[in-house]
């Protein structure tokens, strides 16, 4: 396995895993970066390059997540990085595979009773992502980059414990794996058990985009369970410390 | 699809009963056609009829009659039998029906031998067993898996075992996806569910 550095050409990078597009679009960088090596992207970007090396590596290799490493990245980059990850989801890729799939389910010819079942079904996932979604923006987040403040000396301790003190972490974990096995679901109710009665190119664009959104949210999680909430918990017992 | 063949089922018994009674439960199957004879020579008006075949009739019937029925549908394309039992036979098997069987199961039965004369065999260990179609009977109605034991009278421990075999057997983890399953199986009706409340 040979991982992705900072003196990578991004185009090279790009060739091996296009998939990894929307990841670098978040990450700041937008298409027409000619030959430039990472280096030099973030440079002018303005991104920190040991942190795009890293969320890169994270994303391609499913197998490679260095803790050490990952805990030492700054959390005001990693919810950033989650915060612009929602957006791309909430902005882009949600109301693709939504128009995809009205496409697909209108394409039916005949009596097609399942559809407004499969509609349901996809409806009821979405909104369970956007209120994950939400509750993380609106809760977690701030509590994580408040903590972070105060733990620089930007914030007094006691104002902070004044606006969270009935906030409480919660578990990211169960809600990822509800996610998961709903999305994994409806690709297979589509691949294995759908009739054969509905346009299958429309089926296959909207595959993609599922399995696209599959990849990205176990990437996601991935960031979310095994770097965020440690370094929360690392957070946290600093604060304790220094009391 | 161009090779899509029709798909027929001949219901053979003496009782008016079960052959109106199979008839209108098969409506929910993959059955495009439905035939129901009081007797069993009666079949050699229908030895034209082309696609893929299930005889259903009682297991003394269909042996003493095989070669007779074979011989008769010699040019369809696929005949299969499935016997009827008006008693519960001791072992459960895919290839019989029970007067006792619920009509989805009944239909899922059937469904499942039309699709294995498309498939071949390679599929038969996907097929889910009789108690495995029970706990996702019950999975549709909503219940959780402590109501699912106490309603079959089993332990928590096995509830969880049948549905990691389920879930493993068709790809679908959630409640509300086996929901969707057991829909498009037709293991259960789909006006016996809220779809709406399907997450």
């Amino acid at each position: 396995m040979e991982l992705f550095n900072e003196n990578n050409k991004l185009a090279a990078v790009i060739h091996k895993d296009h998939s990894l597009l929307p990841v670098i679009n978040r990450l700041g960088v937008r298409l027409g970066f000619g030959d430039k090596t990472i280096r030099n992207i973030c440079d002018e970007n303005g991104i920190d390059p040991a942190f795009f090396v890293e969320i890169i590596n994270v994303f391609h290799y499913e197998s490679y997540f260095p803790e050490q490493k990952l805990m030492n990245l700054s959390v005001v980059y990693v919810v950033d990085y989650l915060i612009k990850t929602h957006e791309y989801y909430r902005n882009y890729l949600i109301p693709e595979i939504d128009r995809l799939l009205h496409l697909f389910l209108e394409s039916c010819e005949g009596q097609c009773p399942e559809s407004e079942m499969i509609l349901n079904f996809y409806e009821r996932l979405q909104e369970e992502c956007l209120a994950h979604f939400k509750t993380e923006e609106e809760e977690e987040f701030p509590f994580i980059l408040a903590l972070n403040q105060v733990l620089k000396g930007n914030t007094d301790s006691n104002e902070f414990k004044d606006q969270f003190s009935a906030f409480k972490m919660r578990n990211f974990e169960e809600d990822h794996g509800n996610i998961d096995d709903k999305m994994f679901d409806l690709e297979n109710i589509i691949i294995k058990y759908l009739p054969p009665s509905y346009n299958q190119n429309i089926g296959n664009s909207l595959l993609s985009n599922l399995f696209m959104f599959e990849k990205d949210l176990k990437n996601h999680s991935r960031i979310e369970d095994n770097i965020l909430l440690p370094k929360v918990d690392q957070l946290i017992k600093t604060l304790a410390g220094h009391e | 699809m161009s090779n899509y063949s029709n798909k027929i089922v001949i219901i053979i018994h003496t009782s008016e009963i079960v052959l109106k009674g199979m008839s209108e439960i098969l409506e929910g199957s993959l059955a495009d056609e439905i035939v129901a004879l009081r007797r069993i020579d009666e079949i050699i008006n229908y030895s034209e009829l082309k696609g893929d075949l299930i005889i259903i009739a009682s297991s003394s019937e269909l042996g003493k009659n095989l070669p007779f029925l074979e011989q008769v549908f010699q040019n369809s394309t696929n005949l299969k039998f499935v016997s009827f039992y008006t008693e519960q036979p001791e072992t459960y098997s895919d290839v019989a029906i029970s007067l006792n069987d619920a009509p989805s199961l009944i239909c899922y039965k059937i469904n499942e031998v039309f699709n294995s004369a498309i498939l071949g065999d390679d599929e038969a260990d996907s097929e889910l067993t009789r108690r495995e179609l029970e706990v996702l009977q019950l999975i549709t109605r909503g219940l959780s898996n402590k109501e699912i034991a106490d309603h079959l009278y089993v332990s928590i421990h096995t509830v969880i075992s049948h549905r990691k075999n389920i879930s493993e057997k068709t790809g679908i983890k959630s409640a509300s996806g086996l929901t969707m399953y057991a829909i498009l199986k037709k293991i259960v009706d789909v006006n016996e569910i809220n779809t709406s409340d399907l997450v």
